[in-house]
């Protein structure tokens, strides 16, 4: 093929879908290239895109027939564990009722290939119906470059070119590398190790079971004994008709502390918090993926260069701030700008990194880059080993005390915080910890 | 049934979609100098940070490597610290590989 495209997608997930979507809107000539068989086969997340991008892309979409999400989230819960209790912060909102939803769960290997469905209605709908392509099962292994322009890219024999590369190919991202954007070998600080196992119910069990409406769903995070004493901590999200279930590992601690994930996984799931909610269920699905933290240390030096942009976790634009774990709602903004710089960058005919920069400037002005900048303490206090050891068993304990009737004398709230705070920590450590952490957060 | 399920890891790879396995020989997409791990590594953390266990300790404590049962993650080749893990891609047509159901 000697034809040239606008832009070539590097990876046919959530950041490339979106990038392919906005330049089919946009009237620019693509070429998309996914690896997998189709669009989600390699693919796996926790399970929530949060914000309302989505509606951005495909509008209405909670009223199309095939549906591609799972449940939309009206209900949060925090839980703090210890081996044998849970201490929850529980949130349930009508607010988050209407559409466009503010979280959806997501199965990706069903959401990516749903996704894709509509861009390639958006393409059928655009001048470039017979010349702009979603690709899949083809490994993309190298990008080409001419004076450090990047022009193509090579799939095995095939060469294809065009103006400019758009790089969205996950955290694993080999190209990136090759570029010198990102280091050649990026260390274990500052990444994670994600296990997840999808589990089956009848879907009148599950909504039963954690009370859930139609299409509502709930979202639970779980810190403490969830990982035993390994950074990082649990999830549990409901889909429509099973829940996922998993672990996010720091894997510099992982590594010190010489244990294996599948182990850890099955032993939170011997919780009593946990087990309640798994009882009966068949294991449908085990996967694994590795997760940005949100570090910034980890980020490519740049995500732009000539005649090249990288978008979603090829660029580690994944944060976990402690409130939710945000990862495919940057790929989705990180993928819409890097299409509408490209879109830009036709209309001048100038594919140069100074022109391309007009994509650092839209993602630095955009929520993506001002809570990764904003959070980062966030993500150190979350590293500190007293968030998921002291901290929760400390919760807990007031809970066991504050909850228990019987029959004794009964304890004060402030007295018996002062008491398991002196069994758990000391006393400055609470307290500065606390300030960080009010700080931060 | 009314218990938790708790599956060993082998349980769980068998329920993982693997790409190409009615090739007699898929290509490597990952290989591993395991001179180094049985020579300079003082952890062998691929051992047990490997979600599928690729890596395995024999009985005399060396480390040896598979790539079939690989789901793809990319753990070792942060966790590697020292060098031993070329990670790639799988092939499409001649590689190994997942094919997420779900994901």
């Amino acid at each position: 093929m000697d034809e040239r495209f606008d832009c070539i997608i590097v990876g046919g997930g959530v950041a490339g879908l979106a990038a392919a979507m906005t330049l089919a809107r946009g009237g620019a000539r693509f070429l998309l290239i996914e690896r997998g068989e189709w669009s989600g086969a390699k693919n796996v997340s926790g399970g929530v895109l949060w914000g309302r991008d989505l509606a951005r892309l495909v509008p209405d979409y909670w009223q199309d027939d095939e549906r591609g999400w799972e449940r939309f989230v009206n209900h949060r819960r925090l839980t703090f564990m210890d081996e044998g209790s849970s201490f929850s912060l529980d949130f349930k909102s009508d607010h988050f009722d209407a559409p466009p939803y503010s979280g959806l769960v997501v199965l990706r290997s069903r959401f990516d290939a749903w996704l894709a469905g509509k861009v390639q209605e958006a393409i059928d709908a655009s001048p470039h119906a017979e010349d702009s392509f979603l690709a899949t099962d083809i490994l993309v292994e190298e990008v080409l470059m001419e004076d450090g322009r990047a022009v193509g890219i090579r799939a095995g024999d095939e060469r294809f070119y065009a103006d400019c590369v758009i790089l969205a190919e996950g955290v694993n991202n080999l190209l990136t590398r090759q570029t010198g954007l990102q280091t050649e070998y990026v260390p274990a600080d500052g990444l994670a190790v994600g296990v997840k196992e999808v589990i089956r119910f009848d879907e009148s069990v599950l909504r039963d079971r954690i009370q859930l409406g139609e299409d509502s769903g709930m979202t639970n995070e779980f810190v403490g004994w969830a990982t035993d004493g390994v950074e990082g901590g649990g999830f549990l999200y409901t889909n429509r008709d099973s829940v996922s279930v998993g672990l996010v590992l720091g894997m510099a601690d992982l590594r010190a502390k010489r244990k294996a994930p599948y182990d850890l996984l099955n032993q939170f799931k011997t919780h009593p918090a946990v087990a309640d909610a798994l009882r009966g269920g068949e294991v449908l699905e085990y996967s694994a993926k590795v997760v940005s933290t949100g570090d910034l240390k980890v980020m490519p030096k740049e995500v732009y260069t000539d005649g090249l942009l990288v978008a979603g976790e090829a660029a580690n634009l994944v944060l976990n701030a402690g409130r939710a774990i945000q990862g495919m709602d940057y790929a989705m903004r990180s993928g819409i700008l890097a299409a509408e710089t490209v879109l830009e960058a036709k209309g001048a005919n100038d594919f140069s990194r100074t022109f391309l920069a007009h994509y650092r400037t839209a993602l630095d002005a955009s929520y993506v880059m001002q809570d990764l900048r904003g959070f980062q303490q966030a993500v150190q206090v979350l590293h500190s080993p007293a968030m998921f050891e002291s901290v929760p068993r400390l919760v807990c304990d007031f809970g066991r005390q504050f909850f228990t009737v019987d029959n004794r004398p009964t304890k004060k709230a402030y007295q018996i915080l002062r008491d398991v705070r002196r069994e758990h920590m000391g006393f400055w450590d609470l307290v500065k910890l606390g300030a960080r952490a009010s700080r931060a957060l | 049934m009314s218990d938790v399920q708790t599956l060993s890891l082998a349980e769980r790879l068998g329920k993982v979609a693997y790409r190409n396995q009615g090739r007699a020989e898929a290509k490597p997409h990952i290989v591993v100098d395991t001179a180094i791990c049985n020579s300079v590594c003082p952890h062998k953390c691929t051992t047990y940070v490997c979600p599928a266990q690729c890596y395995t300790l024999d009985e005399v404590g060396q480390v040896h490597f598979q790539f079939e049962d690989c789901i793809e993650c990319g753990t070792c080749m942060y966790a590697c610290d020292q060098g031993a893990v070329a990670w790639s891609y799988p092939d499409p047509e001649t590689g190994r590989g997942v094919n997420w159901n779900l994901g």
